[in-house]
C-alpha cells in the first residue's frame, strides 16, 4: 500500500504472525478445538491470509509447502521473493502494494490467478513458467506501452484480464489490440468481449498478428525440430553410437592432428583422403546402425525382463492378500466367539487356537516370500547371464568393425609413406614440378623428419579410434553393471526386506489387538 | 356314432355290406355247407367290391377362372413348340434310358394345360428387404405356403399350378413351393434351381421332429475361446512341487478310470436315447419323390453349393442325409437330367452343369461353360454325339419366356406371413409358435416351448418373443422347473431396465429378483442389482467416485400397530448393515484411497478399508465408533481420541492427525446418511419399477409406426378423411352434369315411379326437343351466314358505287373488312356442315341413353 509517510513501522513475517494468522483461519468449532490441542502444522495449510499487515518483505513462507491461496494484499511489498517453496500455489493475490518488476514467480508453476492490482509495474516479464495462467490482473499499474500485451499471447489458458487504470488505457486502440492480441480472451476489465468486438479487433490488426503468428510457428518449429534432434541423439548416445553416422569421427582424427594439413599437401594424398574418409564413414556407419540395433534389443529385453518380475510379483501379491482375507474372516468370527464366551477354561483354549492360526499365517506369508525371493533370484540370474552375452556380443562386433577402421588407417598411413619418401626422393632430385608449401618443405628435409611426422600423424589417428573404442565398451559395461546392481538392491533386497517387515508388522498387529481384547474380557 | 371316426364315405362302404351280410346271417344258422358256400361266394363277391378311393385326380376338377390372363388358357406357337420339343427329349430319353424313371417335363397347370416346367418359374424381385437375401426368402415361402404332400409318395405329380396361384391360396406341394421359391431366388440373383428327386419320409413329409430346432442350436455354437497363458521368457518359475509323483500319478489315472466310466455310461445311455427317437423303417425309402431347390455358388458371393428345403426354410450342404437322389434340375433357362450315380445319395455328385457326361442338357444354348471332351473317351457318347448334332441344327430355339404373371404379394400378406398369421411347428423336445406381427394383443411373435420328453408332455421352459411393444420387452423367458421368469428389454425404457428375473409366485416387491440395467443409460452407472428378501446388493459400472458394489443387509421389519393397508414406504425394513467397495481412485494415496468402506448401522460403528499400496499385502484399516449425538441433526459431533482404531500399514508412517481424523469421522457421518437415503430411493425404484411392469403388462400397448400407414390409427383416420373429401368432390362433380330428363320430369311433377305412358311421352318429348333443337342451332346458323352475306354484298355495292372517288385508307379499309367478313362466312359455312353431319350423331346418343336409362328402360 502506498503511503505518503512511512509513520508505521514496517511488519515482519514472523512466527508468531503466522501462528496467529492460521489460527484464525483454521478450522470452528469441535475441529478447532482439537486442533488448538495438538497444534497446526504450517505444512498442512492450505490458505493464508496475511493482508493489512504493513509487511514489506515477503519471508518465513517456505514451511507452507501445501499452500494453494495466498493473500498478501494491503501491505508494502516492493518485490515478489521468497516464494520459490510454494510449489503448489493457484492463487496469489499481490494487490495494492509497491512492486515494480515482476519476478520471482518461476517456481510457481501451478498458478492459475495471479492479481499484481495496484502497483507499480511498468513492463510484463519474467511470467514464462506460468503456463497454467487463467486470471490476470494488473489493472492500476504503471504500464505505458500496449507492445507488453504481445507478452501475454504465451498463455494459452488466459481468460480473464484486468488491465484497467495503465497508462497506455488513454490510448483509444487500447481495447481492440488487447483484444486481438491475447486471443484466449474473454472477458476483459471485468466484461464479456462480445462477436463484433472480436471481430474488428481482429480486422483492424489482422496484418500484425498474421505476422506474429508466423513468427510463433516459425519459433514452435524449431522448437519442436530441435526437441527431436536432441531426442535422437540422446537415443544414440544411450546406444553409445553417437556422432558414428557421419564423418565426425574422422574429421576429428584430422582435427587434432597438426601434421595432417601439412601432409595433405603432398602429392597425390587428396586423392587418398576422399577414399580413406569414404570406407571409414561406411564403416561407422556400420557401428551407428549395429549399435542403435542392439540397443533396441537391449532394451526391449529389459522391458520384457520387468514385465515378468512385475507379473510375479502380482501373482504372489494376489495370494498373499487373499491369504490375509480369509484370515480376517477368521479373526472376524474368533473375536465373535470370544465375546460369547464365559467359560475362562474355553476361551484359553480358543485364543492359544487362534495364536497358532496367527503364527501359521506368518508362516504361510513368510514361505511366500521366500518362494518369490528364490523365484526372482533365478529370474534375475537368467537375465544377468543373457544381457552379459548381448553386451560381449555388441562389443566383440564393435571391436571387429573398429579395427576394419584400424586396417584402414594402417593402410592409409603406409600408403602416405610412400608417397612422402618418393616426393623426399624428388624433391631432394629436384624433380619436383609444382610449389611446394613452405610448412611441408621444412619437413622434407630427411627421411627421419618426414617418417616422424607421418608416423605421429598416424599415431594421432590411431589414439583417436582407440579412444572411441574405449568409449563404447566401457559404457556398455557400464550400463550393464549399473542396471545390475540396481535390480539387485530394488528387486532382491530392498522389495525383500519390505516385505518382510510389513508381515511382521501385521502380525504384531494381530497379536497386539487380541491382547486389548483378551485385557478387556479379562476385565 | 361316436366310436367310429372314418370318414363318412366308410360309413356308407358299412351300410352296404350290412346290406348284404343281413342277408346271409339266416342262411349261415340254418344250412352250414350251403351257407359256406354261400359266404365263400360272398366273399368273393365282396372281394371284388373295393373299395375305390376318389382317385387322386389325375385331372383335378378344374374351375378355370375367366380373370386369368390367356397365357394360362393355352399355348402360344413358340411353347407349343419347345412342348414339342419336351416330347422328343423325352421319347428318347425313355428309349435309352428304359429302367429310368420318367421325367417331369410338362405337367398341367391350374387351367388344364400342359406347361414346360422352365417357363413355370418367373424370376420376380419382391419389394420387401427381408426377401433380398436366400434365408429369408426361405423362411417366408415356408412359413406362408401350407404344404400339401404328394400323393402317392412316390410318383411325380400331375399338375403343377402356377405359383401366383400358390401365393393366392397359400397351399401347394413341394414342386409348387420350390418353384415359388426358385422364383425369388432368380429374382435376387441367385444361381437358383428347381431340383427333382428323391429323399427320406421324414423330409418330403416336413417332419421335423427329430431335428433340434434352430432357435437352440444357434445357443449350442458360441465356443468358448480359451486364452492360453503364453510363457515369456523372464517367467518365473513355478514353485517346486513337493508332492510325491507317484500318489499324484495314482490319483490321476484314478480319476481317469472314474471320467471313462462316465463317458461311457453317457454314451450308452445317448445310443440308447438315440435308438429310442429313431424313425420307423421306412418301406418306400429311396423312392418317395421330392422336390427342393439347389443354389449354386458363384453369384450374389455364395462361396459353396448348397441346398434350400422349402418346405422348412432350412439351408443343408449338399452332401446332407436326407437328400437321396437327384433325377433332374431345372431352371427358367435350360432342363438338365441327371447322368451321375446317386446310390450314395447327393454326397458324390457333381454340379459341373457344364459337363455333359453328368448332366444332359435339353436346350443346346446352355449359358454353362461346355467341357471339352477328349475324343478317345468317347466310346460310350456316341449317342449323345447324335443328339448334340440334332440340337445343332435347332440352335435356334429359345427358352419362350415365363406364361406365368408377375408374383405379387401385398403388404398385409406379407406381414401376415402364415395362413392366418398363426404357424406351428414340432421339433424334438420342442414346439415353435409363429405369430405374425400385431396379431396377438400382447405382441408375441415367437414362443417356443422346451420338454423333457418327446410326448412334449413335461414343460421345462418357455421363450416368448415380443415385438412393437411399448414396454420395450422382448422375450420373456419362463423357467416351469424353477419357476423362474427372465424378462430382456430392449433399450429406450424409463429406468433403463435390461432384463429382470424373478419368481413367478412373488412378483411383489421385496423378494428375490435380479434386475439388470443398461449402466451407461444411467446417472448412476447401476448395473445390477440382486434381491433376497434381506438383502440387497447393487454393482456399478463407471462411476465417478468409484463405487462398484453396495452391499445392504436388512433386519425384519418391526411390527407396528399400524393399520395394514400403510404403504410399505413407511414402515421401511430397518437397515442393519450397509457395505461399499470402491476402486481405486489413482489420485489419492492408497492408504487414503478408501477400500472397503462398511456401516454397521445397527452397531453405531464404521469400519474403513483402504487400498493396498504398490507390492503391499496389508492394507490399512480404521474403526470408528460413531459419537454419541451423530443422529441428532446439526448438532456439533464431539470426539475423543479413544473412538477410532487403526492398524497402518507402513509403521514408520507419521500417524495421522486428530484433526484429518475427525474431518473424517464428520464426512463419514455424512456419508452415511446419504448412503441409507440413496438405499431408500434403491428399494423406491424397484417398488416404482414393478408398479410400472404391473400397468404395462395389464395395457400391453403396443407401438406403431408413424410410417405404418395400416396399423397407425392416426394416420389411417387422415387418410380416410382425405378419402371421403375425395369422395364428396367427386359427387359434387357428378351432379353438376346436367341429368337431361330433369325438365321433363319436373313437367309431370317428378313422379317416383314413371307409367309406361310417361315414359313412352317422356322419350318421345325428349327426342322431338332434342330435334327441335338441333334444327334451331342449324337455323341459327343459317341466319348468321345469310345475315353475314348480306352485309357484305351491301359492302360490295358500296364500294362499286364510289369506287372511283375513294381515299386510298378507305378502298383500304375495304378489302380488310372483305376478308373478315368472307372468313367469318366461310366458319359459318363449316360449322354447319359439321352440325349437319354430328346432329344424326347426337340424335342417336339421345336415342341410346334413353335406352339405356334406368328409369326409363323397365318399360322398352
Amino acid at each position: 500500500m502506498s503511503r505518503l509517510y512511512d509513520t508505521v513501522e514496517p511488519a515482519v513475517i514472523d512466527e508468531d504472525m503466522l501462528q496467529k494468522a492460521v489460527e484464525e483461519q483454521g478450522p470452528k468449532d469441535e475441529a478447532g478445538r482439537i486442533a488448538k490441542q495438538e497444534g497446526i502444522d504450517f505444512t498442512d495449510v492450505t490458505q493464508l491470509r496475511l493482508d493489512f499487515k504493513n509487511i514489506l518483505k515477503i519471508d518465513n513462507l517456505w514451511q507452507f509447502k501445501n499452500l494453494v491461496k495466498l493473500q498478501m494484499d494491503n501491505n508494502i511489498i516492493e518485490r515478489i521473493e521468497g516464494l520459490d517453496t510454494l510449489k503448489n500455489l493457484v492463487w496469489l493475490d499481490l494487490s495494492f502494494n509497491n512492486i515494480e518488476v515482476i519476478d520471482g514467480l518461476d517456481s510457481l508453476t501451478k498458478l492459475e490467478d495471479l492479481t499484481l492490482y495496484n502497483n507499480r509495474i511498468s513492463t510484463l516479464e519474467n511470467m514464462d513458467k506460468l503456463t497454467r495462467l487463467h486470471v490476470f490482473s494488473i489493472g492500476n499499474n504503471n504500464l505505458g506501452s500496449l507492445d507488453n500485451l504481445v507478452y501475454l499471447r504465451k498463455f494459452k489458458n488466459l481468460q480473464t484480464l484486468n488491465l484497467g487504470g495503465n497508462p497506455f488505457c488513454e490510448d483509444e486502440n487500447y481495447k481492440p489490440f488487447a483484444v486481438a492480441h491475447v486471443p484466449t480472451l474473454v472477458y476483459l476489465d471485468f466484461r464479456l468481449i462480445d462477436q463484433n468486438t472480436r471481430a474488428a479487433a481482429e480486422e483492424q490488426y489482422r496484418y500484425a498478428i498474421e505476422e506474429l503468428v508466423a513468427d510463433e510457428t516459425a519459433l514452435e518449429n524449431k522448437r519442436i525440430d530441435q526437441e527431436e534432434k536432441d531426442k535422437e541423439f540422446s537415443r544414440q548416445k544411450d546406444a553409445y553410437v553417437e556422432n558414428l553416422n557421419g564423418p565426425h569421427l574422422f574429421d576429428s582424427m584430422f582435427l587434432d592432428d597438426p601434421e595432417a594439413p601439412k601432409l595433405g599437401a603432398l602429392p597425390g594424398v587428396d586423392e587418398l583422403l576422399v577414399v580413406f574418409k569414404e570406407k571409414m564413414v561406411g564403416i561407422c556407419k556400420q557401428v551407428f546402425d549395429h549399435g542403435l540395433a542392439e540397443h533396441a534389443k537391449r532394451q526391449r529385453e529389459v522391458e520384457e525382463f520387468y514385465a515378468c518380475v512385475q507379473e510375479a510379483k502380482i501373482e504372489n501379491k494376489d495370494m498373499g492378500i487373499t491369504k490375509i482375507q480369509d484370515f480376517n474372516k477368521y479373526k472376524k468370527k474368533a473375536f465373535a466367539d470370544f465375546a460369547m464366551m464365559s467359560d475362562p477354561q474355553m476361551l484359553e483354549d480358543k485364543v492359544d487356537e487362534f495364536n497358532q492360526e496367527v503364527t501359521k499365517l506368518w508362516d504361510t506369508l513368510m514361505g511366500y516370500e521366500l518362494q518369490l525371493v528364490d523365484q526372482l533370484e533365478d529370474t534375475i540370474k537368467d537375465f544377468e547371464r543373457a544381457m552379459a552375452d548381448m553386451v560381449v556380443v555388441f562389443v566383440e562386433q564393435v571391436q571387429g568393425l573398429i579395427s576394419q577402421i584400424r586396417d584402414l588407417e594402417n593402410v592409409h598411413h603406409e600408403r602416405i609413406l610412400e608417397i612422402a619418401i618418393i616426393t623426399l626422393e624428388k624433391y631432394v632430385k629436384n624433380e619436383l614440378d609444382d610449389e611446394i608449401p613452405e610448412e611441408l618443405r621444412l619437413l622434407l628435409v630427411d627421411k627421419d623428419t618426414i617418417t616422424n611426422a607421418v608416423s605421429a600423424s598416424h599415431d594421432t589417428h590411431m589414439l583417436k579410434i582407440d579412444n572411441r573404442e574405449d568409449d563404447i565398451i566401457q559404457r556398455a559395461n557400464g550400463w550393464l553393471a549399473a542396471l545390475m546392481e540396481r535390480i539387485h538392491q530394488e528387486e532382491e533386497v530392498t522389495r525383500n526386506r519390505d516385505r518382510v517387515k510389513e508381515i511382521n508388522n501385521f502380525i504384531d498387529h494381530l497379536r497386539e489387538e487380541l491382547d486389548n481384547l483378551d485385557l478387556q474380557t479379562g476385565m | 356314432m361316436e366310436d367310429i371316426d372314418e370318414g363318412p364315405s366308410i360309413v356308407v362302404e358299412t351300410g352296404s355290406v350290412d346290406l348284404q351280410g343281413g342277408g346271409d346271417d339266416d342262411t349261415q344258422s340254418a344250412v352250414p355247407s350251403e351257407a359256406l358256400a354261400a359266404v365263400e361266394e360272398l366273399k368273393e363277391e365282396l372281394d371284388q367290391i373295393t373299395v375305390e378311393p376318389p382317385k387322386v385326380d389325375l385331372i383335378p376338377i378344374i374351375q378355370v377362372d375367366e380373370n386369368l390372363p390367356s397365357s394360362y388358357k393355352e399355348n402360344n406357337n413358340k411353347e407349343k413348340l419347345v412342348l414339342q420339343y419336351a416330347e422328343n427329349f423325352r421319347r428318347q430319353y425313355v428309349h435309352l434310358y428304359r429302367d429310368r424313371k420318367p421325367l417331369l417335363l410338362c405337367p398341367l397347370n391350374e387351367c388344364g394345360v400342359e406347361k414346360f416346367v422352365c417357363t413355370t418359374i418367373r424370376p420376380t424381385l419382391l419389394r420387401y428387404n427381408e426377401l433380398y437375401d436366400y434365408d429369408g426368402c426361405a423362411e417366408f415361402v415356408s412359413d406362408y405356403v401350407t404344404f400339401d404332400p404328394l400323393v402317392p409318395p412316390i410318383e411325380l405329380p400331375k399338375t403343377m399350378v402356377s405359383p401366383t396361384k400358390v401365393l393366392k391360396t397359400q397351399r401347394g406341394n413341394c414342386f409348387e413351393i420350390s418353384t415359388l421359391l426358385c422364383s425369388l431366388l432368380l429374382g435376387t440373383g441367385y444361381d437358383a434351381y428347381v431340383v427333382c428327386g428323391y429323399a427320406t419320409r421324414e423330409t418330403t413329409l416336413c417332419d421335423e421332429a427329430r431335428e433340434i430346432c434352430p432357435l437352440l442350436k444357434m445357443k449350442n455354437e458360441i465356443k468358448k475361446e480359451e486364452q492360453k497363458k503364453e510363457v515369456k521368457k523372464y517367467s518365473v518359475k513355478p514353485p517346486k512341487d513337493l508332492r510325491s509323483k507317484f500318489i499324484l500319478k495314482q490319483e490321476a489315472r484314478e480319476v481317469e478310470a472314474q471320467r471313462k466310466e462316465e463317458e461311457k455310461r453317457r454314451k450308452e445311455e445317448e445310443l440308447r436315447q438315440e435308438e429310442l427317437e429313431k424313425p420307423p423303417q421306412d418301406e418306400l425309402f429311396g423312392l418317395r419323390v421330392h422336390s427342393w431347390v439347389l443354389v449354386l455358388a458363384g453369384k450374389r458371393e455364395v462361396p459353396e453349393n448348397f441346398f434350400i428345403e422349402p418346405l422348412t426354410g432350412n439351408a443343408f450342404p449338399t452332401g446332407n442325409d436326407s437328400f437321396l437322389g437327384i433325377e433332374s434340375l431345372w431352371n427358367n433357362n435350360n432342363y438338365w437330367v441327371n447322368m451321375q450315380d446317386c446310390s450314395n445319395g447327393c454326397k458324390d455328385l457333381i454340379f459341373d452343369l457344364g459337363d455333359c457326361t453328368r448332366w444332359e442338357y435339353m436346350f443346346p444354348n446352355n449359358e454353362k461353360p461346355v467341357l471339352e471332351i477328349p475324343e478317345l473317351e468317347m466310346d460310350g457318347l456316341d449317342l449323345e454325339d447324335d443328339e448334340d448334332d440334332e440340337k445343332e441344327e435347332e440352335k435356334n430355339l429359345d427358352m419362350p419366356t415365363s406364361w406365368v404373371d408377375a408374383l405379387e404379394l401385398s403388404l398385409t400378406d406379407f406381414q401376415s406371413r402364415c395362413p392366418q398369421g398363426k404357424k406351428t411347428l414340432l421339433y424334438k423336445r420342442a414346439k415353435l409358435e409363429k405369430f405374425a406381427h400385431y396379431l396377438l394383443r400382447d405382441g408375441m411373435v415367437t414362443r417356443l416351448s422346451i420338454y423333457h420328453d418327446r410326448e412334449l408332455k413335461d414343460l421345462i421352459q418357455v421363450k416368448e418373443w415380443f415385438s412393437h411393444r411399448k414396454d420395450m420387452l422382448d422375450l420373456r423367458v419362463h423357467n416351469h422347473r424353477t419357476g423362474i421368469v427372465t424378462e430382456y428389454y430392449k433399450e429406450g425404457r424409463q429406468r433403463h431396465l435390461k432384463e429382470h428375473l424373478y419368481k413367478a409366485g412373488s412378483p411383489a416387491a421385496e423378494t428375490d429378483r435380479t434386475m439388470i440395467f443398461f449402466h451407461h443409460a444411467r446417472v448412476d452407472g447401476l448395473v445390477k442389482r440382486e434381491e433376497t428378501p434381506l438383502e440387497m446388493t447393487e454393482h456399478f459400472l463407471e462411476r465417478d467416485d468409484f463405487l462398484f458394489y453396495r452391499h445392504v443387509q436388512y433386519g425384519k421389519r418391526q411390527r407396528r400397530l399400524e393399520p395394514a393397508s400403510t404403504l410399505p414406504s413407511s414402515n421401511p425394513r430397518p437397515i442393519l448393515k450397509i457395505v461399499d467397495r470402491f476402486h481405486r481412485n489413482p489420485a489419492k494415496p492408497a492408504s487414503e484411497d478408501v477400500a472397503e468402506l462398511v456401516f454397521l448401522i445397527s452397531e453405531d460403528r464404521i469400519q474403513l478399508t483402504f487400498h493396498h499400496q504398490d507390492d503391499k499385502i496389508t492394507a490399512s484399516t480404521r474403526d470408528f465408533l460413531k459419537p454419541a449425538n451423530a443422529s441428532d441433526k446439526g448438532a456439533i459431533l464431539m470426539y475423543s481420541a479413544d473412538m477410532t482404531s487403526t492398524f497402518q500399514v507402513d509403521p514408520h508412517q507419521k500417524s495421522a492427525k486428530d484433526l484429518y481424523i475427525y474431518n473424517l469421522l464428520v464426512s463419514l457421518v455424512d456419508q452415511e446418511d446419504k448412503t441409507v437415503a440413496s438405499v431408500r430411493e434403491s428399494e423406491e425404484e424397484v417398488r416404482e419399477i414393478l408398479n410400472d411392469r404391473m400397468a404395462e403388462e395389464s395395457r400391453s400397448d403396443l407401438e406403431i409406426s408413424v410410417y405404418d400407414t395400416e396399423r397407425n390409427e392416426k394416420a389411417k383416420q387422415h387418410r380416410v378423411e382425405r378419402e371421403l373429401l375425395q369422395m364428396e368432390e367427386k359427387k359434387r362433380r357428378e351432379e353438376m352434369e346436367l341429368d337431361y330428363l330433369a325438365p321433363f320430369l319436373a313437367q309431370i311433377g317428378d313422379p317416383e315411379r314413371l307409367m309406361r305412358q310417361q315414359a313412352l311421352k317422356l322419350k318421345e318429348d325428349c327426342r322431338a326437343d332434342l330435334k327441335q333443337r338441333l334444327i334451331d342451332e342449324a337455323n341459327l346458323i343459317q341466319a348468321r351466314f345469310e345475315k353475314e352475306t348480306a352485309e357484305l354484298q351491301k359492302k360490295q355495292n358500296w364500294y362499286q358505287q364510289n369506287q372511283v372517288n375513294m381515299h386510298k385508307d378507305d378502298e383500304e379499309e375495304y378489302l380488310a373488312f372483305c376478308s373478315e367478313a368472307m372468313f367469318r362466312i366461310h366458319i359459318l359455312e363449316i360449322r354447319l356442315n359439321r352440325h349437319k353431319e354430328n346432329a344424326p350423331h347426337k340424335y342417336m346418343a339421345l336415342e341410346q341413353r334413353l335406352r339405356t336409362d334406368p328409369r326409363l328402360s323397365e318399360h322398352f
